[in-house]
């Protein structure tokens, strides 16, 4: 019965892992750059989670529309001020990228340190829990981890079922391939920007709602993201799924079995099994 | 598909004059002209490295231009944005085809397709798949999976599928078998008997001189020699010496 239990709580883990790394795939794939910001988004989003729900008193879950388009919008600009003058740069765009995502992860930690202060918080919301066939089920962890599996969903339908989800997917898979469609590469870069901020907004809400999250732990969140990236194959959705759901369910298991210290590893350990063993991430099983 | 219904009564598809491009602080292409006649196949022929593909990079404006003027069916094109360019009426073959690996495909066949108008993407399509039986059964496949003379034809197929006014292909025989080659080959005449206008980058003389109406070799981004098949066979000796081989 205990594995039963742990293999629910290490799924819906998983889902909630899953969406906190497509928007850092989104937006590797179409710009070829690792966001080092991509942490500090879901932190602040989460953090804000905190801030609206203990000031107003509503359901968390109303925020995941809003903070969808606010991240929306603040991407799309944040894309075409810092990000899109280094497009023509060729491969010196690699590392100034970095650079530069590096920086707008300090000024949005420090930006949140002064607002939300540093201490660890969580939200008191969804905090039921469910006795299913003898299992115990987490209210919070079921909210998250659906709710991050039906988005990252959402996003896998849009990439592979319409025309502008095609359009981006094929620009993620090769840009001038994508230019010689008359797919306008620019507007595609501004896009998944857009895009991956806007999932990591909303990875951020529901993660607030299953981990005590405080400024400082964007960096940690940027990785753990990247992690997930790199296990499933850069840029590819579909490993990225399996990536997560591997990750929340190592994580389940070994919390368990070995304790908590032990489990704030597992993402590493992972990583450097699979780039010794497996390189091309676990998407590409099927080559 | 023919010239009289142009009111301008347009003789060239693409028409490159003195055309500069390069990358940073090195020029690959000094100076260059050609024209593209309607309806007919244009070979460049050329060694590697002699800027056959930053030519025609630079016609579809993967690289922009430092002086010149490309002229598409009359109207001015160089500096406009690739995308932009794409949908002027420029089907690029490039090289090393730039397939989608992980779609299959179908797909391809429909990121072309959205250049063609809606109501003939159907017709397109058909006719598409008409000329590449090998691929029309492999609609679901992943492009990366495929053999290299399949990729080839996805990629002249998702070319096709943008309906395009004139066509450029960079080295479609580059990498394959010979006998796969005589089959793009085959193709290629099949489009020009179609109207279709086609300038072709090649290396290979035989290959290209089998296939086209007018020949230019470029060498070191200057063109060196153009002519008709029958000229350039006769200067045979003097063209080789110019492809390096």
């Amino acid at each position: 019965m205990i594995v039963l239990q742990l293999v629910v709580n290490g799924v819906l883990l998983g889902g909630t892992y899953i969406l906190l790394a497509q928007g850092l795939n989104l937006v590797f794939g179409v710009m070829g750059i690792v966001n080092l910001a991509h942490g500090s988004i879901i932190t602040v989003a989460g953090l804000f989670t905190y801030w609206f729900v203990t000031h107003t008193d509503q359901s968390p879950l109303w925020l995941i529309p809003c903070v969808f388009v606010a991240m929306l919008a603040v991407g799309a600009v944040l894309q075409r001020l810092l990000l899109e003058p280094l497009a023509k740069l060729g491969t010196r765009r690699e590392l100034l990228s970095l650079m530069v995502t590096f920086g707008l992860s300090y000024v949005i930690v420090e930006t949140a340190l002064n607002f939300f202060g540093s201490q660890y918080v969580s939200l008191p919301n969804l905090q039921e829990t469910w006795s299913v066939g003898g299992l115990a089920i987490n209210e919070a962890l079921v909210a998250a981890g659906v709710l991050g599996a039906l988005i990252s969903g959402c996003l896998h339908v849009w990439l592979h079922y319409t025309p502008s989800g095609k359009a981006l997917l094929a620009t993620s898979q090769n840009a001038t391939g994508a230019v010689t469609c008359g797919i306008d590469v620019r507007r595609m870069r501004g896009i998944s920007f857009a895009i991956g901020s806007a999932l990591a907004g909303i990875a951020g809400v529901l993660l607030i709602l299953i981990l005590p999250l405080s400024a400082p732990t964007a960096d940690t969140l940027t990785i753990l993201s990247f992690v997930i990236v790199a296990l499933g194959g850069l840029g590819d959705y579909k490993g990225a799924v399996y990536a997560g759901l591997l990750l929340g369910l190592v994580q389940s298991g070994v919390g368990y079995y070995l304790g908590g210290d032990v489990e704030v590893v597992v993402p590493y350990l992972l990583l450097i099994t699979f780039m010794v063993l497996r390189p091309q991430g676990l998407g590409q099983a099927a080559r | 598909m023919s010239a009289s219904a142009s009111p301008s009564a347009e003789t060239d598809a693409l028409r490159v004059e003195n055309l500069v491009a390069g990358f940073g602080d090195l020029t690959i292409l000094h100076d260059v002209s050609l024209t593209v006649p309607i309806g007919k196949v244009t070979v460049l022929l050329g060694a590697n490295g002699a800027g056959k593909t930053t030519l025609l990079r630079a016609i579809t404006g993967l690289v922009t231009p430092r002086a010149g003027r490309v002229t598409l069916f009359g109207k001015e094109i160089a500096g406009q944005a690739p995308h932009l360019i794409a949908r002027a009426g420029i089907g690029h073959v490039p090289s090393g085809r730039e397939l989608f690996p992980r779609m299959p495909v179908s797909a391809h066949l429909d990121l072309g397709g959205r250049l063609c108008p809606p109501d003939q993407r159907a017709a397109l399509r058909q006719r598409v798949l008409g000329l590449f039986p090998e691929i029309a059964e492999r609609l679901g496949q992943a492009a990366g999976t495929l053999s290299g003379g399949e990729q080839q034809m996805v990629a002249i197929a998702r070319a096709l599928m943008t309906n395009p006014r004139l066509l450029l292909l960079d080295e479609p025989s580059a990498g394959l078998a010979p006998k796969v080659v005589l089959s793009v080959f085959q193709t290629l005449a099949k489009l020009q008997d179609q109207g279709m206008s086609v300038l072709l980058a090649e290396q290979s003389m035989t290959f290209g001189l089998s296939v086209a109406n007018r020949a230019h070799i470029i060498r070191e981004g200057r063109i060196v020699l153009s002519g008709t098949p029958a000229e350039l066979t006769a200067e045979r000796s003097v063209a080789q010496a110019y492809l390096g081989a």
